[in-house]
């Protein structure tokens, strides 16, 4: 009996692994395992055994059932993938087949240098706890010239060539300065803000020259506030900026509207000072305009300049822009051409 | 302007540094030194020499070969000038010479036989034009003596400071005045030629003759003080030469003695001035006046320009010889028979100058000087240092009569008050009273000590304008004490929460959208823009009130009223290249207005393009997307006659006949989406599908974006959806069925959406709708939905869409 449970589990072990589909599995399963099944079958022959061996041949039995139902189960899942896999290799995806090497025409998208690099020197500041102004691009000429020290008779006048209006007393912001005047109506001392924007300037175009380009202003007013504090904190900005640390001189430099007036250079992050082609051989790049705020200006922006002061600074964003992404013709920057815009995608 | 160290030196004792170094440092205390040109190092190394012998090249039919003497010995050159012959002396520079033309010269065979050096035409020297043959020396000129010593040419070493940085500073701008900065700068004493006494002793010149020439200078005129006097005997000759090679190491081209030390003097003494040929004064008399009329004047420069009846002009009895200020005219300068002269130096208005000049268009070193605002008080040491030129070049001339002057206003005397505690505090240094006379001192400034204040006394020459206020004061003594002398220190600082504005989160929001979601490139095109593109965009809206006085050309002369054409014009640039492609632009346009002249609008303007297939429904479903996640209350809806857009023109022939939608915001139209019409299209040679939207954002970019979610607690029993199909015509819009079940009021009914729609013919289609149902306090009954369910179908069906059978 024993040895023939025996061949029955040889048969089943030879034959589980040779069935390849679901129906056939049943099948299977019935023949061995089903009421009519070779292990059945057995089973009713156990009452011609003694008590000890229907002990042992049962004991068996059990455990060769047990084994078999777990081949079946194992059988059938491997046969269940077999066929899913079989589907899947029918109905395989061609995943080289991405939208990067599709024509699908113009796909990048980003934003335009400027503004990244605006946003760049917007969230600086704003970490500094400096405030983003903004004023219109069309100004009247007190809030371009007059506020700012600038009279009428002012040679500074022809330092910035002026888009004017027919009506000679509308223009185009020649910088951004305007901002400082409005920020000054609006805010009480003391405060700090910046206002970056777009500035216009009659000035023939080529490849470094625009007469639409952009600027960043910016005004901090306190008491007390010397020079050495606005040294300190334009070395901060510009080592922000630049992401490393930066030396910084300064020079004496002309704007009507602060007095003292200064440049402030940096040192040459190309050859560290020593003097090469894009410092001009003197060690040190132009960096910004800067300068203690005119007692004038202050007056004139209704703060009272005994009790406050302050520094003001501006810079050129374009400039910034392309010595970062080294762009050789500023007339990109407005082309609306996509072949510029796109290499500076986000995606 | 050029500055020139070695005129500099007559002044001040320089320190010993290199060229490049006093660049640096003078940048540093005064102005920006933009280039730094060291001249007439060659003309050490150039000597005289003797020709001895000539004869031909053996090779050559133009070459000679030339032998003269130099100081050292015997030298043959190969020479092709025409002009060499035996005895004659000349200038020879030997091997290792670097001419003003840059190169070097080196040993060379010159037809096969080696040249020792060259002898020198006079351009290859730098000395003039002359290329004709060898520069001719005079014949007492000593062999070998170099030639910098036999023409007492200098070595000289040249500053190129940019004027813009000295627009503030009208005594920068001769080299007396930029003497006394290199002094201060370096702490050294500054010689005083030109003071009081020498006046007093130049004075000694005027004589009680009559003066040959009178001056009536009339009130409202430009003039702040005209002085003349009457030279005679004077003869017009060459300069000399160290002057002409000061001239023209400035960039003034040397002319005769006359012209010359007008010149010098100014260069020197920053005062315009004007030497006449006394001869074409008619009348003897010279009238400042108002031009009073409009007029045609010849300036020196043979231009005619235009005068109006506020110019002031210098007059003799037969009218106009100058514009005050500015440029003479061509009868008054002395010619080569000149012999008796009038020397004019007078100051005018900065103001009235630079208006005239500007119009003219017209800017010489004179209007440059006056319109920097100079000092009256210079006037008559100029005319003192004229005379000693013309002295020293021509003894015989004689002064005639007194000093002759009208009008003349001299700024008054300027005191400021400065306590050491500002200048301390602005500076962050800790200077003390000494310190700070001694740095104003060294600038002229004279200061009295007075009960902790110090009196500072303006230099007449710097209180016209340049110095007003204590901060200028400070300047000048941090610039001398040096800035790189102050230590950075960080300031003090209140804490503030500071956030982006509204408009600044507001704009960038909108653009990640478009990068993010919309696949859109950024673009900046240009705020100005000309006629000729509104014509082809066909837009009514011209700008003529913000049309430029001063445009670069027609294309820019204006300012945009919209951003349509400028997109249009980008669009028709891009689609040579890409067959799609998306674009937007956060940008302004400007409106004309009664009020306040002009008013800035903020717009975003989008452009899909696409050569196939027309990409409206995307830029629809993008925009539909973008007012949701800008919070607005918007809506995108047909056009309505009654409320015409504002931001298209009513006629517009861009506009496509369907597919057009305004968006409105809070009720009032701030932009739109449109296809643009394929005529218009045309218009830019644009071969494609082009879709527009834009929106303005100006009336309420300024107001916070607020979150309006509203929290609903998860339903707790399960919805159902029930999906029906009705037969509708081709061509009634999906959005009028779906409207249908929108309006049935059963609150139960949580949404409604179209879930398919499939054409059955030409004229009809089918359109299924699926609604979902929920009830968040129970489950929800068979008969309940099946009553639901009635009611959807019946109004369907009574608003025209029948069920589909089958």
């Amino acid at each position: 009996m024993l040895q023939k449970l025996e061949e029955v589990k040889k048969e089943f072990d030879s034959g589980v692994g040779l069935v390849g589909s679901m129906p056939d599995m049943a099948q299977f399963k019935a023949d061995f395992l089903g009421k009519k099944g070779k292990l059945n079958a057995l089973m009713g022959g156990m009452r011609d055994l003694s008590v000890e061996e229907k002990k042992s041949f049962g004991a068996r039995a059990n455990e060769v059932k047990q084994e078999m139902t777990d081949a079946i189960d194992k059988r059938s899942q491997d046969i269940e993938l077999e066929a899913i896999n079989a589907k899947l290799a029918k109905n395989k995806l061609d995943i080289s087949w991405t939208d990067k090497i599709k024509d699908l025409g113009q796909q990048a998208a980003g934003l335009h240098p400027l503004t990244q690099v605006t946003r760049e020197l917007e969230d600086i500041f704003l970490s500094m706890g400096f405030d983003i102004l903004d004023g219109p691009h069309i100004e009247d000429e007190y809030h371009n010239f007059e506020a700012l020290n600038i009279p009428e008779s002012h040679p500074a006048r022809d330092m910035q060539d002026t888009f004017w209006f027919k009506d000679k007393k509308h223009l185009l912001r020649t910088h951004t300065s305007n901002i400082q005047i409005r920020g000054m109506e609006q805010k009480k001392p003391p405060f700090k803000f910046v206002g970056p924007g777009k500035v216009f300037r009659c000035e023939t175009l080529d490849a470094s020259h625009e007469a639409a380009f952009h600027q960043l202003e910016g005004m901090m007013v306190g008491k007390d506030i010397a020079v050495p504090h606005m040294i300190h904190f334009l070395r901060t900005l510009l080592s922000e900026i630049f992401k490393r640390e930066i030396k910084v001189r300064l020079r004496p430099g002309f704007f009507p509207f602060v007095e003292p007036g200064f440049e402030l250079d940096y040192e040459c992050l190309l050859c560290g000072g020593k003097g090469c082609s894009v410092c001009k051989q003197v060690g040190w790049v132009e960096g910004l305009g800067c300068g203690m705020v005119h007692p004038n200006v202050l007056s004139g922006g209704g703060i009272d300049p005994n009790k406050w002061n302050g520094f003001a600074f501006g810079l050129g964003i374009d400039r910034l822009a392309m010595m970062r992404y080294h762009i050789d013709d500023v007339r990109h920057l407005h082309s609306g051409n996509l072949q510029f815009s796109e290499q500076f995608k986000t995606y | 302007m050029k500055i020139s160290l070695d005129w500099i030196k007559d002044f001040v004792q320089l320190p010993d540094l290199t060229p490049q170094e006093m660049g640096v440092r003078f940048t540093l205390s005064t102005c920006e030194v933009e280039g730094v040109e060291e001249t007439n190092a060659h003309m050490e190394q150039v000597t005289v020499a003797e020709i001895i012998n000539v004869e031909p090249h053996p090779e050559a039919d133009k070459l000679n070969l030339v032998s003269f003497k130099t100081g050292s010995g015997e030298r043959r050159v190969v020479c092709g000038a025409p002009n060499v012959a035996p005895g004659m002396k000349v200038a020879f520079a030997p091997i290792g010479t670097t001419l003003p033309g840059g190169f070097t010269l080196v040993p060379k065979a010159i037809r096969g036989v080696m040249s020792e050096g060259m002898l020198c035409a006079e351009d290859e020297l730098g000395l003039g034009d002359g290329h004709e043959g060898l520069l001719e020396l005079p014949a007492d000129a000593i062999v070998g003596m170099s030639l910098a010593e036999h023409m007492k040419l200098k070595r000289d070493v040249l500053l190129d400071v940019d004027n813009k940085s000295i627009t503030h500073r009208p005594d920068l701008w001769g080299h007396y005045g930029m003497a006394r900065e290199f002094a201060a700068a370096f702490g050294k004493p500054l010689a005083r030629p030109f003071d009081e006494k020498w006046i007093e002793k130049m004075r000694k010149h005027y004589n009680s003759d009559a003066a040959p020439v009178s001056i009536d200078v009339q009130e409202g005129t430009a003039c702040l003080g005209f002085l003349g006097l009457s030279v005679d005997n004077v003869t017009v000759k060459p300069s000399p030469l160290w002057m002409q090679q000061r001239l023209s190491a400035c960039g003034m081209r040397p002319i005769n003695n006359i012209v010359d030390i007008s010149n010098y003097v100014m260069l020197e003494q920053g005062m315009p001035n004007h030497l006449f040929d006394r001869d074409t004064i008619r009348g003897n008399k010279i009238i400042v006046r108002e031009n009073g009329e409009q007029s045609i004047f010849v300036t020196l420069d043979e231009m005619e320009r235009k005068m109006i009846p506020s110019d002031t002009m210098v007059c003799d009895l037969d009218g106009p010889s100058s514009i005050g200020g500015i440029m003479g005219g061509l009868t008054s300068s002395v010619k080569a028979s000149t012999t008796r002269i009038f020397i004019e130096v007078a100051n005018w208005k900065p103001e009235l100058v630079r208006r005239t000049s500007t119009r003219l268009g017209l800017r010489t070193d004179a209007s440059q000087r006056y319109e920097k605002s100079l000092d009256s008080h210079q006037l008559e040491r100029t005319v003192l240092r004229i005379l000693e030129l013309i002295l020293d070049s021509c003894p015989e001339a004689v002064v005639v009569g007194p000093l002759v002057s009208d009008g003349l206003r001299l700024n008054p005397p300027l005191v400021i008050d400065l306590t050491l505690s500002r200048v301390n505090s602005i500076l962050g240094t800790s200077l003390n009273e000494d310190e700070v006379i001694r740095l104003l001192e060294s600038l002229e400034y004279s200061v009295t000590p007075a009960g902790g204040i110090l009196k500072v006394t303006v230099p007449t020459y710097r209180a016209t304008k340049d110095v007003e206020v204590d901060a200028d004061l400070i300047e000048d003594i941090g610039r001398i004490y040096g800035y790189d002398r102050l230590v950075p220190v960080a300031p003090h600082n209140e804490i503030t929460a500071i956030s982006l504005s509204a408009a600044k989160i507001l704009e960038r929001k909108i653009q990640d959208f478009l990068v993010y979601r919309g696949r859109a490139l950024e673009i900046y095109s240009y705020p100005l823009i000309g006629a000729k593109l509104l014509e082809q965009a066909g837009w009514d809206v011209m700008n003529e009130n913000l049309v430029l006085a001063n445009s670069l050309s027609p294309e820019t002369d204006r300012m945009r009223p919209s951003l349509v054409p400028s997109l249009l014009e980008k669009a028709a640039l891009n689609q040579k290249y890409h067959n799609k492609f998306r674009l937007f632009e956060l940008g302004r346009s400007y409106l004309e207005s009664e009020k306040d002249f002009s008013e800035d609008r903020h717009q975003l303007g989008i452009i899909y393009f696409d050569k196939q297939d027309s990409p409206f429904m995307e830029v629809l479903n993008l925009m539909g997307d973008l007012l949701d996640s800008l919070r607005l209350n918007a809506q995108i809806q047909p056009p309505n006659q009654k409320f015409p857009n504002p931001l298209i023109p009513a006629l517009w022939t861009g506009k496509h006949p369907h597919e057009i939608l305004d968006i409105r915001v809070m009720g009032k139209s701030c932009g739109f989406i449109g296809s643009i019409h394929p005529v218009m299209a045309k218009n830019f040679k644009i071969k494609g599908n082009l879709v527009m939207a834009v929106l303005d954002i100006t009336d309420f970019m300024d107001r916070p974006i607020k979150d309006q979610t509203k929290y609903k607690p998860l339903a707790k029993f399960p919805g159902s959806t029930f999906d029906c199909t009705v037969v509708v015509e081709t061509g009634v819009p999906v959005a009028d069925v779906l409207s249908v079940l929108k309006k049935v009021k059963i609150k139960e009914i949580e949404d409604v959406r179209i879930a398919d729609v499939y054409p059955l013919s030409e004229q009809q289609k089918t359109v299924t709708l699926r609604s979902w149902l929920l009830d968040r306090e129970k489950t929800l009954s068979p008969e309940f939905l099946r009553s639901v369910e009635a009611q959807i179908v019946a109004s369907l069906e009574n608003a025209g869409y029948p069920l589909k059978q089958g």
